[in-house]
C-alpha cells in the first residue's frame, strides 16, 4: 500500500518540478502579453492617450478605471470596463470617455452571442455610434436589428458604470476640477431609456 | 519499421478517433467553428497524446496496475499545463478563441483512451507513433469538420473569403450545425467502410 502512495507521489513531484521550470520561462512572457494586449486596447478606445494610469480600488486592488494623459501629463480623459448581461453572456465593455462625459470610442473585449446576430454588436456599424454620443444618454444609439438584448445590454451596462466612474472621480481628491458634468434633464432622459430597455427586454424574453 | 508506419497510419482513417472510435467528440464539437481554432487544438491535442504516451509507455513497468488512472491523469495533466502555458505566452489570441478546451484534453477520452489502451502495453517507438497518428487523425477531422462549418457558416476559409455573394447558413457556426456535420461525416466514414468490407 505504502509503496503505491510512494509511486504516485515521485510522479507528482517530478511533474510538479516540470511544471515549475515551464511557468518561470512562460510567466513573464504571459505577463507581457497580457500587458500589451490591455495597453492595445486602451489606446483603442482612448487615440489621442499617449500614457494610461490604473486606478485601484483601496480595499481589494480591483482596477476601477484608467486615467488617459496625453504627451504633456494632462489629463484627458477616463477609460472603464462595463458589463452588462446580454441574451447568453456577459458583454464586456471598454469604454473611453472625455472629462465631458462624452464618449471617445467603445470596443467590446469578450462576449459568447448568437453568431450572426448578436455577436454583430463588436461591429463597427454599431460600436461607432457611441463615439461623440453623452455617455450617460445613448438613446440615439440604433440597436442591431434582431439583437435588441444584446445591444441593449451594451449600452446599459456602459451608461450604468459610466454614472458610478462619475460618482468615484468625483470623490477622488487627485482630479481636482470635477469632470463629466450632467445636469438633470438628461440625467432624467437616462432614466426613462433604460425603463423602457428593461420593458423591450422583458417582453422579448416572454416571446420565447 | 513497416509495422510503426501500421501503427501510425491506422490513426488517421482506420481508426480515426474522431469518425471511428467516436472518441473526444465533446471538443470537437466546440472547437470546430474556424479552420484556425481547429488547427490549434489539433495541434495541443497531439503534443499531449505523444507526449503522455512516450511516458507512459517508458514508465508503465515501473507504474503498479492499482493505481494507473491517478499516474496517466498526473502525467496528462502535465502535458497539457505545459501546452496551455505555451500556448498563452505564444499566442494569446488562440488562447482566447479555445478557451475552456485546451484544460479540458485533460479529460479528452482519446488521450486517457491511448493510454489505457495502447501506452501501457506497447514499447516505446510503437506507442510514439501511435499517439502521432491518433493525434494527426484528430488534427484532420477537426480541420475537415471546421472547414466544412466555416465555409458554410461564413463563407469563408481561415478568414479569406472564397466565394463572393455567398449567403452565409448560420446554423453551421452554432452547436447545431456541428452535430449535423459531424452526424454526416460519421454516416459517410461508415458507408466507405461497409463498401470496402
Amino acid at each position: 500500500m505504502a509503496r503505491y502512495g510512494f509511486i504516485l507521489a515521485l510522479i507528482c513531484v517530478v511533474a510538479a518540478g516540470l511544471l515549475g521550470i515551464v511557468n518561470t520561462l512562460t510567466s513573464p512572457k504571459i505577463l507581457a502579453a497580457a500587458q500589451a494586449e490591455e495597453q492595445a486596447a486602451l489606446k483603442e478606445v482612448m487615440p489621442l492617450a499617449a500614457k494610461f494610469t490604473a486606478v485601484k480600488s483601496v480595499a481589494d486592488k480591483e482596477v476601477l478605471y484608467y486615467k488617459a494623459f496625453d504627451n504633456q501629463d494632462k489629463l484627458i480623459g477616463f477609460v472603464f470596463k462595463a458589463g452588462g448581461k446580454g441574451y447568453s453572456s456577459v458583454i464586456e465593455t471598454l469604454a473611453g470617455i472625455f472629462p465631458d462625459g462624452k464618449i471617445s470610442a467603445i470596443k467590446i473585449i469578450s462576449l459568447n452571442e448568437t453568431p450572426g446576430l448578436g455577436m454583430r454588436v463588436t461591429e463597427d456599424k454599431f460600436t461607432a455610434q457611441f463615439n461623440h454620443q453623452n455617455s450617460l444618454d445613448l438613446s440615439s444609439v440604433e440597436a442591431i436589428t434582431g439583437a435588441t438584448i444584446s445591444s441593449r445590454a451594451v449600452m446599459n451596462s456602459v451608461t450604468k458604470k459610466a454614472q458610478e466612474i462619475k460618482e468615484l472621480i468625483k470623490n477622488d481628491p487627485f482630479n481636482g476640477s470635477t469632470p463629466l458634468t450632467i445636469d438633470t434633464e438628461q440625467r432624467r432622459s437616462v432614466d426613462s431609456a433604460q425603463g423602457h430597455a428593461e420593458r423591450t427586454e422583458g417582453e422579448s424574453k416572454h416571446d420565447k | 519499421m513497416k509495422n510503426l508506419i501500421k501503427e501510425f497510419a491506422k490513426g488517421i482513417i482506420k481508426e480515426n478517433p474522431t469518425f471511428v472510435l467516436a472518441l473526444g467528440l465533446c471538443p470537437t464539437l466546440a472547437v470546430s467553428v474556424s479552420v484556425a481554432n481547429a488547427i490549434g487544438m489539433g495541434v495541443a491535442a497531439t503534443f499531449v497524446l505523444l507526449g503522455s504516451s512516450l511516458i507512459i509507455s517508458s514508465i508503465r513497468d515501473f507504474i503498479p496496475d492499482k493505481i494507473r488512472i491517478p499516474c496517466y491523469i498526473v502525467i496528462i495533466a502535465t502535458f497539457v499545463t505545459i501546452a496551455e502555458l505555451c500556448m498563452k505566452a505564444y499566442s494569446p489570441q488562440l488562447d482566447r478563441s479555445l478557451g475552456i478546451y485546451v484544460p479540458l484534453i485533460v479529460v479528452n477520452c482519446i488521450v486517457l483512451g491511448r493510454a489505457e489502451a495502447f501506452a501501457c502495453k506497447n514499447n516505446l517507438a510503437r506507442s510514439f507513433f501511435d499517439g502521432l497518428g491518433m493525434g494527426v487523425g484528430f488534427t484532420l477531422a477537426l480541420i475537415l469538420i471546421s472547414a466544412i462549418r466555416e465555409f458554410l457558416g461564413s463563407g469563408q476559409i481561415l478568414g479569406h473569403t472564397l466565394v463572393k455573394g455567398f449567403q452565409p447558413v448560420f446554423v453551421f457556426g452554432m452547436p447545431s450545425g456541428a452535430l449535423l456535420v459531424i452526424g454526416l461525416l460519421l454516416g459517410l466514414f461508415n458507408l466507405l467502410k461497409d463498401k470496402r468490407v
